[in-house]
């Protein structure tokens, strides 16, 4: 008897508990179903917005302007993955309305997405310096020759002393591919030819972005590495050398007589209209310029354009 | 496990779509060190060298120190003192890998450069060292959850019989527990061999190092070296464009990665049931011989190895606490960023609690559903293989799933950037969590209380409902923490799906374009590319902010469970 009483009370519950779990499942299911429907229904709805992406040289500069432009209304948002080289090839890919750059278009980029119109816009300039320590610098190697940047950079020079400096070991940081300052540096020292594989030293690295090069090149004796002058500055135990004797001071650089200047860009397909008009007027304008000097760049002005 | 079948057959798709798409040269891919897209080399030897030292080292390291340390949470402290100091770990468990990358720059980098006396510090033996303090507390964690689902009544009766502590646990605990710790080591393992972000900032990213000799071998531990993933997270992917013979050898490079997964899965697995059938042949010899000073030592031991996760929790909370100060204002947590790096980070913390709640409602009963499924209703052999192929699925690097998001979710569907994107990326690394520790907590039930379930004429169904699912939940909901917690802190499959450094609203309104912004891609955005000098704090207080929000999650469900797991049949 009590075993029938057992078995009654346990029949219905397990069938609660079935039903219970198909709910679940069900209202899992339901979720899944309205949340994908949601993204068809409300698809235009958030397009207004403008999407740029690219360099992280830049992207300080746009996030700021963007900050300053939300106030008024316009929707921007600033992605950084990838650099300048992921920039171009995400807006020739269409997954983007703007693409920032540190570096100007090669032909290249124009072959490889034959459908955009790219249309660069320059906002500024950057000099891009060749980075040592103050040790190193102050114990003679005040300027290097391009065939001895060559030399550090290819791991034949594996000491200091080798073009005057101390008895130190060479530590080499190197920019990951598609940086944009990786490109001004391997110009400077190949010209049109392509770079060569990364040597096989065991003093040699890679790093990526800006604020990851300027930790590791202040806390390993002995480093080099390519990186914008403006990042070291308030860094007194970095220096950026002279090359071939010309230091990156702000005439020789505006001169162009510093062989190691870029521009910085913002690149849109076909010219610029709607938001993206109104944000590149805003960097141009006197108070966007004023963003390029917070960060360690110089304005338009001052490179005499 | 349909969802399991799902992400499998997307990932390989994307894969084998990848590898179509330009000629692979194999032979050259596994046997070449060179690795050079300019001049068309693709060699990727040096990165699986890279990608092997690099887990050695950690499950090297870490794996002696969890065991050692779980057996004394659970053995040989009293309760009272175990309880928080398993809610610390389970907290460590839960800081994300970019938390460990930011103190492996800081601790790690300089520690190598004086150990090897080389200048910098950026090496595998670094990455090695990152990576060990990083799954530690994964091994740990469900390390004593194995342990302490061993019911009291073993060690009593091991106890009465006169052996000392260390025999109890040699030889009435540790068969009892050993699958689960098994499913702890191989967690561990998936994470390191997966782990993209927090070896990217120590590993050096330094293409086609390979030593020639022994002694070049131990040198290139402490010089700069390159793993697979590390390759994966850089800028590579997004320059290779989706086709051509660069695309194709990425997409090699993500195959060489999942054999790899699978292969230490696979032997995982089998390396431990063999050696557990040979024991069980063997009646071992149990030596008298300095028992008591053994026993001695074992304790110290043990309680030694305890200290050092101990050590890594306040160290941390230490250096989180001076850098991220920031954190402690009120005001940070509640207002918007502005500019490029300062202001609050609400936008952020509503960001990464939106995917994290999304992918657990999804991840829920996808895992628990796979979880009953291994354990309770597959045969002994079906078991093991869809145990196998779960933990490859929890071993996917999860820089793979960003990338076959990325491919997939905003490039075909044409979703750009979006948070359900994102979400759903996550889930993978949340359901192989909770499918293992309920299939392992099912395993380890007493098996008197199957039969006498069985006795009473229960079906499969009652069985399960009210006999399984009680016993098992306190478990369930560990899996989904830990998991959540992991995605929480993931950055990688985020950072080419989801978000944006800058300006996407709080809360996104669509799917299609609507990016969110998210602690951890926050965190690596600034530690890795901002100049001004307030974006480290915000970096630092942004890593503060993501620990404690999970550490509040984790303490609340914690003590809900520590009060169940009590009261039901274990110890």
């Amino acid at each position: 008897m009590s075993v029938m009483t057992t078995e009654t009370r346990q029949t219905p519950s397990l069938r609660i508990g079935r039903q219970k779990q198909l709910g679940f499942a069900a209202s899992a299911a339901l979720l899944l179903a309205t949340a994908l429907t949601g993204c068809a229904g409300s698809a235009k709805a958030d397009s207004a917005a403008l999407q740029a992406s690219g360099s992280t040289t830049v992207a300080p500069v746009a996030a700021d302007a963007a900050e300053a432009l939300k106030s008024k209304g316009l929707n921007i948002t600033v992605a950084t993955q990838g650099g300048s080289a992921g920039g171009i090839s995400q807006l020739g890919s269409k997954q983007i309305n703007m693409a920032l750059s540190s570096k100007p278009l090669a032909d290249e980029d124009r072959k490889a997405y034959p459908d955009t119109d790219f249309v660069p816009t320059q906002i500024g300039a950057d000099a891009v310096g060749v980075i040592i320590s103050k040790k190193v610098a102050d114990a003679g190697v005040k300027s290097l020759t391009k065939e001895q940047v060559k030399g550090l950079f290819e791991g034949k020079i594996t000491n200091w002393s080798q073009v005057g400096g101390p008895d130190l070991k060479v530590f080499v940081y190197d920019k990951e591919p598609g940086r944009g300052t990786r490109e001004v540096l391997d110009k400077f020292v190949y010209g049109e030819e392509k770079a060569p594989p990364p040597p096989k030293s065991d003093n040699y690295a890679i790093v990526g972005g800006n604020t990851e090069t300027l930790n590791k090149l202040e806390s390993t004796p002995g480093s080099i590495g390519p990186l914008s002058t403006g990042f070291i500055a308030g860094h007194d135990d970095l220096v950026a050398v002279a090359l071939d004797g010309i230091a990156p001071t702000l005439d020789n650089v505006k001169s162009s007589k510093y062989p190691m200047t870029r521009p910085l860009f913002m690149i849109t397909d076909g010219k610029p209209k709607g938001t993206a008009k109104q944000y590149i007027d805003y960097v141009l304008s006197p108070e966007g310029q004023k963003l390029l000097p917070k960060h360690g760049y110089l304005t338009l002005k001052q490179m005499g354009k | 496990m349909f969802s399991v079948a799902l992400i499998l057959t997307v990932l390989i798709g994307y894969l084998a779509t990848g590898i179509a798409s330009g000629d692979v040269d194999w032979s050259d891919l596994a046997t070449n060190p060179t690795w050079d897209p300019m001049n068309g080399t693709f060699g990727a030897l040096a990165m699986i060298y890279g990608s092997a030292v690099v887990c050695a080292l950690a499950l090297l390291l870490a794996v002696p120190v969890g065991w050692a340390a779980a057996v004394a949470l659970t053995e040989y402290l009293p309760p009272r003192l175990a309880k928080p100091l398993r809610l610390s770990v389970e907290l460590l468990a839960a800081v994300p890998s970019i938390v460990y990358g930011l103190v492996g720059v800081m601790v790690v980098r300089p520690f190598v450069a004086a150990l090897g006396d080389v200048p910098g510090g950026d090496s595998l033996l670094a990455a090695g060292i990152v990576l060990a303090v990083m799954i530690m507390p994964t091994i740990v964690a469900v390390s004593v959850d194995a342990l302490a689902a061993v019911p009291g009544r073993y060690r009593e009766a091991a106890y009465s019989l006169g052996l000392t502590r260390r025999e109890v646990v040699r030889s009435a605990v540790l068969p009892q527990a050993r699958s689960g710790m098994r499913a702890g080591v191989l967690l561990g393992l998936a994470r390191a061999l997966g782990e993209a972000i927090a070896v990217f900032l120590v590993v050096g990213r330094a293409d086609g190092r390979l030593p020639e000799s022994l002694g070049g071998f131990f040198s290139s531990l402490v010089h700069p070296g390159q793993t697979l993933t590390a390759k994966l997270a850089g800028p590579e992917p997004m320059l290779a464009g989706t086709s051509g013979p660069y695309f194709a050898a990425l997409c090699g490079l993500g195959i060489i990665l999942l054999a790899l997964v699978a292969a230490a899965t696979v032997w995982g697995t089998r390396g431990t049931s063999s050696r557990a059938t040979k024991r069980g042949l063997r009646p071992r010899r149990a030596s008298a011989w300095l028992r008591i000073p053994r026993d001695r030592l074992a304790t110290l031991l043990r309680l030694g190895a305890l200290l050092l996760p101990g050590t890594l929790l306040v160290g941390m909370l230490a250096i989180l606490v001076t850098r991220g100060s920031s954190a402690l204002n009120p005001a940070f947590w509640f207002s918007p960023a502005t500019g490029a790096a300062s202001g609050g980070v609400s936008g952020q913390i509503l960001g990464t609690l939106l995917l994290i709640a999304t992918a657990a409602l999804i991840a829920l009963p996808l895992g628990y559903g796979a979880g009953i499924l291994i354990g309770a209703h597959a045969s002994a052999r079906t078991a093991r293989v869809l145990e196998t192929v779960t933990v490859a699925i929890g071993g996917t690097p999860t820089i793979l799933l960003g990338l076959a998001g990325y491919v997939l979710f905003s490039m075909t569907m044409g979703w750009g950037r979006s948070w359900l994107a994102g979400a759903i990326v996550l889930v993978p690394v949340v359901v192989p969590v909770v499918a293992l520790t309920t299939a392992g907590r099912i395993r380890s039930m007493p098996s008197e209380l199957t039969e006498s379930a069985l006795a009473l004429g229960l079906t499969r169904a009652q069985y399960i409902r009210s006999v399984v699912i009680p016993y098992t939940w306190p478990a369930t909901l560990t899996g989904l923490l830990l998991g959540l917690a992991r995605a929480a802190g993931e950055t990688a499959p985020l950072i080419f799906t989801a978000t944006v450094f800058f300006g996407a609203p709080a809360l996104p309104t669509g799917i299609v374009n609507s990016p969110v912004q998210a602690l951890p891609t926050h965190i690596f955005t600034l530690s890795q590319d901002s100049n001004a000098p307030e974006a480290i704090n915000q970096a630092w207080g942004s890593a503060l902010v993501l620990v404690l929000i999970t550490a509040v999650l984790l303490s609340l469900a914690v003590a809900l469970r520590n009060r169940f797991e009590g009261a039901r049949w274990t110890t």
